[in-house]
């Protein structure tokens, strides 16, 4: 059993190390078994009180052993298939000087080409959000199955496809150029918030047990924002997860039950989360590159800023809902903005606004939800009793249900 | 002698930290603090936020470059400083034995001047070493 420190050493290393070892073999699956195997040899033979000077070098260097050996023994068991060992792109000799590969501008390449992989456009989103988590994180495959509520087999089975889909893909090794590497950036961005919000999203209940997966993004956008300081939308993206990560403690009553913004007790939310995430956002947008994590983490901001829910700026969250619907046009943004245009400009000018929604949405219950409060605020009784109908018919969790079941019981009780 | 005792450490370690070895190391904080405070050597402490909100400010000829990003990629990143008032740099070295060494190292340095304000009662503190 390794003692604390030293898993946790291990769980630091391990992004580094398997994007060293990925680049220098050019397979995932070869670099995980290598990294293990560099794993036990440092629990058996690192000292608690005297570690390696550089335990990402030293795993780096024992894990590519690793992988050789691994390599000449399947070498010899297979001598009927010799284009298995070829490594997957022949500039890289795996014998070469390692001091190379721990030069920082490599890094950065390793790791994002890592992580590019797990969250390559092939792989659907489920299966780049278990790979992220599995490979770069290193989570357990049990870790993940219980965050995502499915047994270990299936996680299992999901992981074991993406890997085969990511084969069969045959994907190119090259170095990007400046830009593939923001596409790829970008890319690995959204996949990113995609973990967030599986974690954050979570309804009633099992909030808790999805924690993790925020904590893992915030450690992933954390390592990239170190990597890329010079990319405004990576510190957009950990200013959005920090400051959402704040509500933490607001978000659910004590017996599990979701809070809306508009009800949470601030004094909950997580100020010093707050403070970095404004500060990061703040450092971001003086580079005049705004992408859409940048704008939803300003939305973000701009709530944490208003000390109570009657204070929110709505102008300033209005403007930036329409630079996001410039940067990234969506009828569901368009439907939030409207959600705000009824805090400016009264439910009547929102609803006209809203209609014009209606084909692209007709399937979505928050449409309906958000119809249904408007024709509330309305007088419109009949007509919000049917558009939450409808919500409720259409909503996909148990929360969405007890939203809109509250709602339609406050229409009842006021008429 | 006012001393800095400047700490750095892996931020990748620190982000793997489980909350109860968080919780360890804040305790040895804790611990310095207290010891610090008890023998009145204690100055300040600053606990500096991920390099990640780092800016770096540049003149270049008249124009002023602001990079994003710390001034140095190192490593081991600068993670924050206490000051400490100890009579000889042995005392300083053993009270900084109290602190976390899991995730690094700690550099301790003589202060030559330091001037410190209590910003809300516009009260000013000056040490100068000369």
């Amino acid at each position: 059993m390794p003692s604390a420190w030293l898993s946790t050493h291990l769980r630091a290393a391990r992004p580094r190390v398997l994007a060293a070892l990925n680049r220098a073999f050019g397979d995932i699956d070869l670099a995980e078994d290598a990294f293990q195997e560099a794993s036990l040899k440092a629990v058996r033979t690192w000292h608690p009180e005297d570690l390696p000077k550089d335990p990402v070098a030293w795993l780096i260097v024992t894990g590519r052993n690793s992988a050789i050996d691994a390599l000449r023994k399947r070498r010899r068991e297979t001598l009927s298939a010799p284009e298995d060992l070829e490594l997957a792109h022949e500039e890289t000799n795996p014998e070469e000087d390692l001091t190379d590969a721990l030069d920082r501008s490599v890094y950065r390449d390793d790791i994002l080409r890592l992580l590019f992989t797990c969250c390559h456009p092939v792989l659907r989103r489920d299966q780049q959000i278990a790979l992220a988590l599995k490979v770069v994180a290193g989570l357990t495959v049990e870790e993940i199955a219980r965050a995502f509520l499915v047994q270990p087999k299936t996680m299992e089975q999901r992981i074991t496809r993406a890997k085969k889909r990511l084969h069969a893909a045959k994907l190119s090794y090259e170095e990007p150029d400046a830009a593939e590497r923001a596409d790829r950036l970008s890319t690995v961005a959204n996949a990113i918030y995609l973990v967030f919000n599986e974690g954050y999203s979570a309804s009633q209940g099992i909030a808790l047990i999805k924690e993790p997966l925020c904590e893992e993004a915030i450690r992933l956008a954390r390592l990239l924002v170190r990597l890329f300081p010079e990319i405004p939308e990576l510190r957009g993206l950990l200013a959005l997860c920090l400051i959402q990560h704040s509500r933490r403690f607001a978000r659910l009553t004590a017996d599990g039950q979701a809070v809306t913004l508009e009800m949470q007790d601030r004094s909950l939310w997580d100020r010093k989360l707050v403070a970095e995430g404004t500060v990061l956002l703040e450092a971001a947008l003086r580079n005049a590159r705004p992408g859409h994590l940048q704008i939803e983490a300003a939305i973000a901001a701009t709530h944490a800023r208003a000390a109570c829910y009657d204070q929110t700026d709505w102008q300033e969250i209005e403007r930036l809902y329409r630079a996001l619907q410039h940067i990234r046009p969506s009828p569901v943004v368009a439907l939030n903005h409207t959600v705000v245009l009824a805090k400016l400009h009264g439910p009547k000018f929102a609803l006209e606004r809203l209609d014009r929604l209606q084909t692209s949405l007709e399937r979505y219950a928050g449409f309906f939800a958000v119809k249904g409060s408007l024709l509330m605020d309305l007088d419109r009784t009949q007509d919000a009793y049917d558009a939450l109908k409808r919500a409720f018919d259409l909503a996909g969790t148990d929360a969405e249900r007890l939203h809109i079941e509250q709602k339609l019981h406050k229409l009842s009780k006021d008429t | 002698m006012l001393f800095s005792v400047l700490i750095y450490g892996s931020e990748d370690f620190y982000d793997a930290l489980s909350p109860e070895e968080h919780q360890e190391i804040l305790k040895k904080h804790g611990a310095f603090h207290e010891r610090t405070k008890s023998d009145r050597s204690f100055a300040a402490a600053t606990k500096l936020m991920s390099t990640g909100t780092a800016v770096t400010v540049n003149r270049e000829s008249n124009d002023f470059i602001v990079t994003d990003g710390p001034f140095a990629e190192t490593k081991e990143q600068f993670m924050g400083f206490y000051l400490i008032d100890t009579a000889t740099l042995e005392d300083a070295i053993e009270a900084v034995k109290e602190l976390p060494f899991e995730n690094g190292r700690v550099e301790i340095r003589p202060v030559a001047y330091f001037e410190g304000a209590d910003f809300q009662n516009a009260e000013r503190l000056v040490i100068d070493a000369s």
